[in-house]
């Protein structure tokens, strides 16, 4: 009978390495800890401390300078909880839609053949190389042209099947989705909408996380199509009211650092959600010969 | 109901909750409808401003109310020349600021998308009530387009606290060499890294407004009165091979705290730059920056180039401009007379953003005179007042925005020669900084010359 063996909990080199990446990680902290404390100080301690204000507190930090006030202030002056339900809104609602559509299309584009099926695929990549700036004016004018400036559709349709997303989805089809169980599931009678929603989507559904939640980064930090296209104030998202605060001769930082970390903690929280599927999608057939 | 819950990860299920939820709340939730006409501006106190006016004129005019809107100037810019270019919908009021302006006088005048304001001004007496200089940035081929909201008169502001400090008396400093040799001992190594912790001028061949600045004080200038480019006059070279060596080799003074970044603020703070070109938005923008420093600084004019030269120069500059697709113009006309050239306005945006206004009727009110404790009890109004007649010409070119990243280029290359050549004179710079700027030249004269409206106007 062998005794089980002793293995250290931590090894030196792993400690090292956990050491390491402790370090890191407090390094990639270090701006949202400052922007905490920049959203806690006054205007004129903004300036005075790195972080906290010097004072006769604990750690030597004058703790009664320390205030909510920023955060109450952008509550009340500021439309912001209108304007994180727009966020929230434009965010959610058009990265369901930009997932479903692109996984759609991407499904068709990777598993149905029909005529012209690579001359669109081509297309599809070419348009991946334009900036998105270029499109700009020609996109208002188009939705000018179609009655949705000033209207949530008109960030909405823009958005819904990009390039990147129809081209993302193909390729994750190709790899991930074999045609033998689709035809299986033809030969047993299932519907197409039926193979898509019960087959083909959980067969995807790291790739589905990854992208709904680019998408929904994406559109929760859009900011020049909102400004275009939005222009009532009652309809525009978090971004635009938290620029607002930055004057041309000059700004209150410390409003802004707490617009600015109200604007991002719901999508950290999503992101912290979702990161597990997030980081699966985005290497899954990384290792696929 | 396990099965389908299965289907997808929690996060997902979660952000088709929002999408569901936020849609009843968005739906539930009124939009009011826009009322009456609409002003857009660019800035949170021209905002503030604008519909303070805005309230007292929709109580007196209830059929022709106003409704002022807050868009960020990239928002104004798009919409506005999509609008004068397609027909796309626009405000009956826009405020412009200067660096947006060029585009859309770079067609035929008779379609700029702003209404032509001349014969209006000339037939109600406006223009002789105006500061005349404030008028250049909105006038193209002749026409005026916008009211002026503005005169920006520069001064030097600076450390009033390290100054005294080191007993430098600033009264008796007449020009740019004075200035450098009486503070050169403020310029010291702190750190003892060999370098200094202290310039004496915040400018570097980067920044892309100061060298107008300073070429506007001189008498040099990027345009004539017809708006054809004169990049390369001989006082531009002379000024520019002075500029150099402010900014590189042994007798370096000038280092830049760039304004409006968080950086600068903290450079601004340290003293690491003594003297600043300061508009008189820049006094509002160092009350809202530095709190806590009042008393630490005072502004004075300008030193000028030679003995009783200049002593002021322009930065920046907003107009108030009806676009031609107001349905009531002479309304919006009647509302931008009153935002712009009321008493109680010209308070306002003294009081709000520290501006002095253009129209010279209201110079004599007793609030420019009020001693302002933050800045050493100097009657800073009054101060930027007296220096308003002479503020230079803007021009108004729609090439303005490129000649300016040209001057900015060429100040950079002239500085790198100078480094290479270790010709730190500004005579010896001169032949080089007039080569520079030729090319320069040639490449906005191009550029205008594709143009085929200007081109054929010129």
């Amino acid at each position: 009978m062998s005794l089980p063996s002793h293995r250290p909990l931590l090894r030196p080199g792993t400690l090292v390495i956990y050491a390491l990446l402790g370090f890191f990680g407090l390094l990639t902290l270090m701006p949202f800890f400052w922007m905490i404390c920049a959203s806690l100080k006054t205007p004129a301690d903004f300036f005075s401390s790195q972080f906290l204000p010097p004072g006769d507190g604990l750690f030597g930090v004058g703790w009664d300078r320390l205030s909510l006030a920023q955060y109450v202030r952008l509550f009340r002056e500021l439309p912001v909880p209108r304007a994180m339900l727009n966020s929230i809104f434009l965010a959610s609602v058009g990265s369901v839609f930009a997932t479903l559509f692109c996984a759609a299309g991407g499904y068709a584009l990777a598993k149905f053949k029909f005529p012209g099926r690579e001359l669109i695929t081509t297309l599809i990549l070419g348009t991946v190389v334009l900036p998105a700036a270029l499109l700009l004016s020609p996109k208002f004018e188009t939705l000018f042209h179609l009655h949705l400036v000033d209207h949530y559709l008109g960030i909405f349709l823009p958005a819904a099947a990009p390039a990147f997303g129809l081209y993302l989805f193909r390729q994750s089809m190709v790899n991930s989705v074999p045609a033998d169980i689709i035809e299986s599931a033809r030969i047993d009678g299932c519907g197409e909408v039926r193979i898509f929603f019960t087959i083909v989507l959980p067969l995807i559904r790291p790739m589905i996380s990854a992208y709904l939640v680019i998408v929904f980064i994406a559109l929760w930090n859009d900011f020049i199509t909102p400004q275009i296209v939005l222009q009532s104030p009652e309809l525009q998202p978090l971004p635009l009211v938290i620029f607002e605060l930055k004057g041309l001769y000059g700004a209150e930082y410390s409003m802004i650092m707490a617009g600015t970390l109200v604007s991002i903690a719901p999508v950290m929280f999503l992101f912290l959600l979702l990161q597990r599927e997030f980081i699966s999608g985005l290497t899954s057939g990384a290792v696929k010969g | 109901m396990r099965a389908l819950l299965k289907l997808f990860s929690p996060g997902l299920w979660l952000v088709l909750l929002m999408a569901v939820a936020s849609t009843v709340l968005v739906a539930l939730l009124p939009v009011r409808p826009s009322r009456g006409m609409q002003m857009w501006v660019f800035d949170a106190n021209h905002f503030k401003i604008a519909t303070t006016i805005a309230a007292g004129w929709n109580r007196e005019h209830p059929d022709t109310p106003v409704e002022v809107k807050q868009v960020t100037g990239a928002a104004i810019q798009t919409r506005m020349l999509s609008a004068f270019y397609s027909g796309t919908p626009v405000a009956d009021l826009i405020e412009v600021e200067r660096s947006m302006i060029g585009q859309v006088f770079a067609g035929p005048v008779a379609d700029i998308g702003f209404v032509d304001l001349t014969e209006r001004l000339d037939r109600e007496g406006l223009r002789s009530q105006i500061n005349e200089p404030s008028f250049s940035p909105w006038t193209s081929r002749g026409h005026v387009f916008g009211l002026p909201h503005d005169v920006h008169p520069v001064m030097l502001a600076y450390r009033a606290d390290l100054v005294e400090a080191a007993g430098i008396d600033m009264s008796k400093i007449e020009t740019w060499d004075d200035y450098f040799r009486v503070l050169r001992p403020l310029m010291v190594d702190l750190d003892g890294d060999g370098r200094p912790d202290r310039y004496l001028l915040n400018s570097s061949p980067n920044t892309l407004f100061y060298h107008e600045v300073l070429l506007l004080q001189s008498g040099g200038r990027l345009f004539d009165e017809s708006n054809h480019p004169t990049l390369n006059q001989p006082r531009n070279a002379h000024i520019i091979a002075q500029l150099a060596t402010w900014y590189t080799g042994p007798n370096q003074v000038a280092a830049e705290a760039p304004v409006g970044g968080i950086s600068s603020l903290q450079l601004i703070r340290q003293g690491y730059v003594i003297g600043m070109l300061a508009p008189d938005w820049f006094a509002g923008f160092i009350r809202l920056s530095f709190p806590d420093m009042a008393g630490k600084f005072k502004f004075r004019p300008l030193p000028a180039w030679e003995k009783g030269g200049r002593r002021t120069s322009v930065l920046g500059g907003t107009m108030l401009g009806i676009t031609k697709a107001s349905r009531n113009q002479e309304a919006a006309w009647a509302f931008a007379k009153r935002l712009y050239l009321s008493a109680d306005s010209a308070k306002l945006l003294y009081e709000v953003d520290g501006i002095v206004t253009p129209i010279k009727a209201n110079w004599h009110l007793p609030f420019f005179d009020r001693p302002d404790p933050f800045f050493c009890n100097l009657p800073m109004g009054r101060m930027f007042l007296q220096l308003a007649p002479d503020v230079p010409v803007r021009p108004s070119s729609p090439y303005y925005v490129l000649t300016q990243q040209l001057l900015s280029s060429v100040v950079i290359r002239l500085c790198q020669y100078a480094d290479e050549h270790h010709t730190w004179t500004a005579a010896g710079l001169e032949p080089e900084a007039q080569r520079l700027l030729d090319e320069a030249q040639a490449k906005v004269e191009a550029q205008i010359n594709r143009n085929t409206f200007l081109r054929d106007a010129r």
